[in-house]
């Protein structure tokens, strides 16, 4: 590998580990707050995609009304799920929880074809992005640039909110005892209910950054979960930096992975969780749970 | 849907009665309707609609209505097999149609096999199908990954490619048409030579591990068998680079389609020469015009999808052959098959006696800008059959 | 020992299924073959979760091993069926010894991610040993013992088998091993306090549900005289885990009762309309939302007996 070759996957690496990360960050929320395995992330970043593509294409509105529209959209889905359904499982048979995801990816890969149809969309790249940069020995492009850019601006705002507020510390607090936070005083429904509805608002968020970089069809979603837990977990179950880190792992192993081994591309991130967990049974930057 | 669903509920109430015996003909029909599939099986199972409304308006096969039972096939092979016994044994259907994946389609043929129920393969190209694991009761209208391989070949040769970088799906489909490609590839382009060969996974989303390898071979052309959303997914991610103002992007999988310049529009590249199965702009025979015009009606559009076609060949098929045999009896029907030409809205096609693969054609043709249109479109297409 | 009522019930069940080729059409013949290795599937699945508390993600692994193996041997090879079976079940819990062996050092998400990982390895080797497996194309044309390649006496092949197999693991789950497991699911620190060694009967528990899993998974591709890479991949490990979940974990028949219950709506909401995932989505919430543990937690509050086993 020339030096060239290895500065480009080096940061095609970088850009589909933040671009995952976006998407990740959102369900180790989840999955470290509510301990809710969400099956229907993935379903959440596919509606993301196919919203930005109805409000930016069929609407005309420029591409980030239609980030923020995503965000939107999946954060008030997520809301109404959460307070009409969700909230009623918390307490019952902890893999119930598993058979409700289950059912929502069901509900809603039917709903998106029944308001999408089953064609293939795409998004154009916003203007001044659908280019690429220079550098002599090797061109970037654009869009991936902001990628880059923006995969890391999301981290260092949830670090700050859940690490320098207080909201934040309320949130660290219901993963480790939420009995005690409500005795405490603290409303831990409201709690649970924003938590959710930011989680798959990031998701929607994923999904729109992804869209001018691929092409929209059903099933767009059926990969991407397993890549979003893995993430998680390498990283560190509820760990921000932890999945952060998982990002990066998982983006330089399926990049350089792919260019070296093409062979074994379906089941690299496999591969990586395996090595991962043989090594570091909880994670990179995770702790053993209480009681084992 | 609704239709069928009532016929079936209609067919359960009165099993019992004379009615059965000369009841309808029942044809059996799995497309994938959910999930990744559907993107396809959705417009081929309209074409198959269109193809038993037709019918029926005519008074429908030997006299007798057709009834068409549709079913989901998941794009799971085993959900398939499952699903095309219970059109067998509970349905009774007497003949079935479709498929996509190779795998589904090898399947199906497996289960006609077992069951001595005709089978035609109207989308699946493995080779397989017509080749080793060919039988008796397996029939397949759409063409195969050796002849679509063929062409690309020829014209690979055409294009006086020098220098080749192969890019195929790691899957059935895409190993297959590589085998086809290579094995044409010394008669028609005798200098040409495959300096890269890469191969994305099936679904993948991500192309950046490979396009800088692609551009760093120093290739003047590519072959590629990515379809569909890989080639739209290829395009964003490698048209920022320039990727395709030096390369000459030669492809199967059908790009040529209007479902996809009409979707990418201005972002549609230069240089691509691809092949689709139909055309709603080309229209050059009274029954091509006479199909496209029930379809958009149908579909409610003027820009009909080209998948449409296959399933609609497939039912003219077991119609002609039932007809011709006089029977629905699958050993009548599969020896009426052989052999078998009938009239389509591509043109008049004939199901080879010993390989039971029809020879129908694909039109090829550079993908070009057009003034008057949003869109590119094909042109000069030119509709190539095998021999 | 199981009560007599139980065992009589039991038999009774096994009885009237040996007598449904006399009333029954050939449709519905296949739906209960396709119903029972669903049953044995979820059931050895069920050995994991219900008796250890650990969930995998990953049992689509043994089940394709099982099948794999059983249809290589007894076409490629040309074996005969009594030793491709009991080899391809063998070769099932073999592999599923050694992922155990690596899984049980974890717990919780942990264990399911890991059990996910192997068998998405086991998936990928289905893929790429072209040669021996046929790749994504599928391993079909099985060849098939002639006793039982007729569609009744593969259902009776079947029936006699799985009922020996959820049998086998009546008295597993019931013994002072199955008892053991248990308690390690109720509280393992105490379990572990009181001498028991948790790991090597988690280890224990994995390769049981691994070997049935594999008995299921070769009466699967005898069925349907192939094998497909989607067999192993992760979704079909979702599809049984879900069986589990909807007939509930805590009693010996949930599984059974979850795999019925999915298997005959996926083919039944198909058979009406191209929108099944709506169906099947509204059906589960309804489960979810009103039967907390369940299909079997309703027939117990129904028969107004609540609490576990």
């Amino acid at each position: 590998m020339t030096l060239t070759m290895f500065t480009l996957n080096a940061f095609y690496g970088l850009a589909l580990a933040m671009n995952m990360f976006i998407i990740a960050s959102g369900l180790n929320l989840i999955f470290g707050v509510l301990r809710v395995i969400n099956f229907a992330h993935g379903m959440f970043y596919m509606f993301g995609a196919y919203i930005t593509f109805t409000v930016a294409k069929t609407w005309g509105a420029p591409f980030f009304v239609g980030v923020l529209a995503a965000a939107a959209a999946l954060g008030l889905i997520a809301f109404v799920v959460e307070r009409l359904l969700l909230r009623h499982l918390y307490d019952k048979e902890h893999l119930m929880q598993l058979l409700f995801t289950f059912a929502l990816v069901l509900l809603m890969s039917d709903a998106a074809k029944m308001i999408w149809g089953t064609d293939q969309y795409s998004v154009g790249y916003p203007p001044g992005m659908g280019g690429a940069v220079n550098l002599g020995f090797v061109m970037l492009p654009q869009y991936q640039l902001f990628l880059c850019v923006v995969g890391p601006l999301i981290a260092v705002a949830m670090w700050f909110v859940v690490d320098r507020t207080r909201w934040g510390r309320v949130v660290r607090a219901a993963t480790q005892d939420r009995e005690m936070l409500a005795a405490l005083g603290v409303n831990v429904p409201m709690v649970y209910a924003a938590v959710f509805t930011i989680g798959s608002a990031l998701a929607g968020v994923g999904g729109a950054l992804a869209a001018p970089r691929i092409a929209l069809v059903p099933g767009m979603d059926a990969t991407i979960i397993n890549e979003c837990f893995i993430i998680v977990i390498i990283g560190g179950l509820g760990n921000m930096w932890g999945s952060f880190l998982g990002a990066l792992a998982f983006g330089f192993v399926v990049q350089f992975g792919t260019v070296l081994a093409p062979n074994w591309q379906d089941v690299l991130p496999y591969l990586l969780m395996l090595a991962v967990l043989i090594v570091r049974p909880w994670g990179l930057l995770g702790r053993p749970e209480a009681g084992h | 849907m609704k239709y069928s669903a009532m016929l079936v509920a209609a067919g359960v109430l009165s099993a019992g009665t004379a009615f059965a015996q000369q009841g309808p003909i029942k044809i059996g029909v799995l497309y994938p309707l959910t999930g990744g599939g559907a993107v396809y099986g959705v417009p081929a199972m309209a074409g198959h609609q269109l193809a038993i409304e037709e019918l029926n308006a005519k008074g429908g096969i030997l006299g007798r209505k057709i009834e068409s039972i549709e079913r989901d096939d998941k794009l799971n092979p085993a959900a398939a097999s499952s699903t095309m016994k219970e059109l067998i044994t509970k349905d009774k259907v007497d003949i079935v149609l479709g498929g996509l994946a190779s795998s589904v389609g090898l399947a199906m043929s497996e289960v006609s096999k077992q069951e001595k129920v005709v089978y035609i393969s109207t989308i699946p190209k493995s080779i397989q199908i017509t080749t080793d694991k060919l039988h008796k009761y397996v029939f397949r209208t759409s063409a195969n990954t050796d002849q679509e391989g063929d062409t690309m070949a020829m014209l690979a040769g055409k294009n006086k490619l020098s220098k080749i970088c192969h890019l195929e799906l790691d899957y059935a489909y895409g190993n297959d048409l590589e085998v086809g490609i290579l094995k044409a590839l010394p008669k028609y382009a005798p200098d040409a030579k495959v300096v890269l060969t890469l191969k994305p996974k099936l679904g993948a989303t991500d192309f950046n591990p490979f396009i800088p390898q692609v551009m760093a071979a120093g290739c003047d052309g590519v072959l590629s068998g990515l379809w569909g959303p890989h080639f739209v997914s290829w395009v964003k991610q490698a048209a920022p680079l320039g990727f395709f103002s030096k390369i000459k992007w030669i492809s199967g999988g059908e790009i040529g389609s209007h479902e996809i310049a009409g979707e990418l529009k201005a972002e549609y590249p230069d240089n691509v020469i691809s092949n689709t199965y139909e055309l709603w702009y080309h229209g050059n025979d009274p029954s091509h015009k006479e199909f496209q015009a029930k379809l958009a009606k149908k579909l409610n559009t003027q820009e009909t999808p080209q998948w449409a076609v296959l399933g609609y060949i497939g039912v003219m098929y077991a119609a002609a052959a039932m007809e011709k045999a006089k029977s629905t009896d699958p050993d009548k029907v599969a020896e009426a098959l052989e052999g078998l030409s009938i009239g389509t809205p591509v043109g008049k096609l004939t199901i080879d006696a010993k390989t039971h693969q029809a020879n129908i054609g694909q039109f090829w043709g550079p993908m070009v800008k057009k003034p008057d249109r949003a869109y590119r479109m094909m042109e000069p297409a030119e509709y190539i059959q095998p021999k | 020992m199981p009560s007599y009522r139980q065992l009589i019930a039991s038999a009774i069940v096994v009885l009237l299924l040996a007598l449904l080729p006399l009333a029954g059409s050939r449709y519905a013949i296949d739906l209960t073959t396709e119903v029972l290795i669903y049953a044995l599937f979820a059931l050895s699945l069920n050995v994991l979760i219900g008796f250890t508390g650990n969930i995998s993600f990953g049992h689509a692994a043994y089940f394709a091993i099982g099948g794999y193996a059983c249809a290589i041997l007894l076409t490629t090879y040309g074996w005969p069926l009594a030793l491709a079976l009991p080899a391809a079940v063998v070769l099932a819990g073999l592999v599923a010894a050694v992922v155990g062996y690596f899984c049980v050092r974890l717990t919780q998400i942990y264990f399911a991610m890991l059990t996910l990982a192997f068998a998405m390895l086991v998936w990928g080797v289905a893929f790429k040993w072209k040669e021996v497996t046929g790749g994504d194309d599928g391993f079909t044309g099985i060849k098939m013992p002639a006793m039982i390649s007729h569609h009744i006496g593969y259902f009776y092949f079947t029936l006699i088998t799985v009922a020996a197999g959820i049998a086998a693991l009546w008295v597993i789950c019931h013994s002072a091993f199955g008892l053991t497991l248990v308690a390690i699911r109720e509280n393992s620190v105490r379990a572990g306090f009181i001498g028991v060694d948790t790991r090597h009967m988690r280890w224990a528990a994995f390769t049981v549900a691994g070997t049935f899993g594999g008995l299921a998974g070769a009466l699967f591709g005898m069925y349907h005289r192939g094998m497909y890479i989607e067999n192993a991949f992760w979704t079909e490990s979702a599809n049984v885990l879900i069986m589990v979940l909807l007939g509930g974990i805590y009693s010996f028949i949930g599984p059974i009762i979850g795999a019925a219950v999915l298997h005959l709506l996926q083919t039944f909401t198909n058979q009406y309309t191209p929108y099944w995932p709506t169906v099947l989505g509204l059906i589960l919430l309804v489960i979810v939302m009103v039967l907390p543990d369940g299909l079997i937690g309703l027939a117990r509050r129904v028969r107004g007996r609540g609490g576990r086993p």
